[in-house]
């Protein structure tokens, strides 16, 4: 498939019949860039099952607050309008995640977990952003197993196959990879700047111009958690390390260490975690 | 082993794959089945899965450093890969000692 053909059939993702009305709707909202905090805040309270989702994301290990968070009033306040908006598209993907590809979600939050801790490690100011970013680097998988089931299942078996990574065997299926893709459909959906950076460099971290240090962190935390074994991406091995990221993130070997022991019983608590 | 997907609980390990009825690979061998994924395999049209059994909630030490070397198989010579490895089977080995024996109960 040439490239073009590719992004004309990939941004009509949205038509897609198995995107949920709701997720249209977020998606719509969120598609605004004038979209307030209370906007926002009031679209979720309306839908109980949203309402729901949101409180139980906001309370998991992907985030981790101390405390309990109540109410969607006191969920927005706290969290601001970028990472509200992260939580709802992590919200949205979660359904697709589920029909798409199992064990997806659970690497995602893994990723989400590991980034999290890593940015804290870090200093970074939002650790929650980088949460987000983790949770939907990989949202260019679920959007090429949405639209093309049976070229992605060749690709997982030929990754399988000749022992590589579907990311290395997608470009002979697609002209590109998840990753391209996942950019255009987070342009297509408006999402913020480093967000959009992430999703496209986290294979190739050293070439992130907008968000180099976030991009860094989830590619470590991606390589980390396949190295940990948990969850599922399409593959089964351990990517490498891009050099840049291991210089730019610059962990040592005891803080390393010590985000795998605080990550083991947040992985284990998000392993059961269903929206 | 093989038993019927009815019967599968959380704390058990694959011993094979599961594959939905087109032969797309839906979770590797070696995983270990949470609540979520037994759910969901239960929803699949699948009969029979093969666990390693008899079932522990944590495999033997050995064996999850054997699966750590092989996830890590493509990666040996890759700069900084051997030190990440290497952290990883000191984490592996530290969650084992924290439980007090080789093959606890959790």
């Amino acid at each position: 498939m040439d490239l073009k053909t590719l992004k004309d059939r990939i941004e009509s993702i949205q038509t897609l019949a198995t995107i949920p009305a709701v997720a249209k709707h977020v998606l719509e909202l969120l598609g605004d860039p004038t979209v307030s905090l209370a906007e926002i805040s009031r679209f979720i309270s309306q839908d109980p099952v949203l309402t729901s989702r949101v409180l139980r994301m906001v309370n998991s290990p992907i985030y981790g607050f101390p405390g309990r968070i109540s109410s969607v009033n006191q969920a927005v306040l706290l969290l601001g309008l970028n990472v509200v908006r992260g939580l709802l598209f992590g919200v949205t993907v979660f359904d697709l995640m589920q029909q798409t590809m199992i064990g997806l979600w659970e690497h995602s939050m893994g990723c989400a977990i590991l980034s999290r801790l890593m940015a804290a490690k870090k200093g970074l100011k939002d650790p929650e952003e980088a949460s987000i970013h983790g949770l939907l680097h990989d949202i260019g998988k679920v959007v090429l197993v949405l639209k093309f089931p049976d070229e992605y299942e060749k690709v997982m078996g030929e990754a399988r196959e000749k022992d590589l990574t579907v990311y290395e065997v997608e470009a002979g299926y697609f002209s590109t990879t998840h990753a391209t893709v996942g950019a255009w459909v987070a342009e297509q959906w408006r999402f913020p700047k480093p967000l959009i950076d992430v999703i496209q460099y986290h294979h190739k971290p050293h070439l992130s111009k907008v968000a180099p240090m976030e991009t860094a962190i989830v590619h470590f935390a991606d390589v980390l958690l396949r190295g940990r074994g948990f969850g599922f991406a399409g593959d089964s091995t351990v990517p490498p390390l891009h050099p840049s990221s291991w210089e730019l993130v610059g962990l040592s070997e005891p803080d390393i260490k010590s985000i795998l022991g605080e990550a083991e019983d947040l992985l284990e608590e998000a392993a059961d975690l269903s929206l | 082993m093989k038993i019927s997907a009815k019967n599968i609980t959380p704390g058990m390990k694959l011993e094979r794959p599961v594959l939905n009825k087109n032969g797309l690979m839906m979770i590797g061998a070696d995983t270990e089945l949470t609540g979520i994924l037994v759910e969901k395999i239960q929803k699949m049209d699948v009969q029979v899965i093969h666990v390693h059994g008899p079932c522990k909630a944590l495999p033997p030490l050995d064996e999850e450093l054997a699966r750590l070397e092989g996830r890590f198989r493509n990666v040996e010579t890759a700069p900084h890969m051997d030190v990440l490895k290497k952290l990883l089977r000191e984490h592996i080995e530290g969650l084992y000692e924290a439980h007090g024996s080789e093959n606890p109960e959790r």
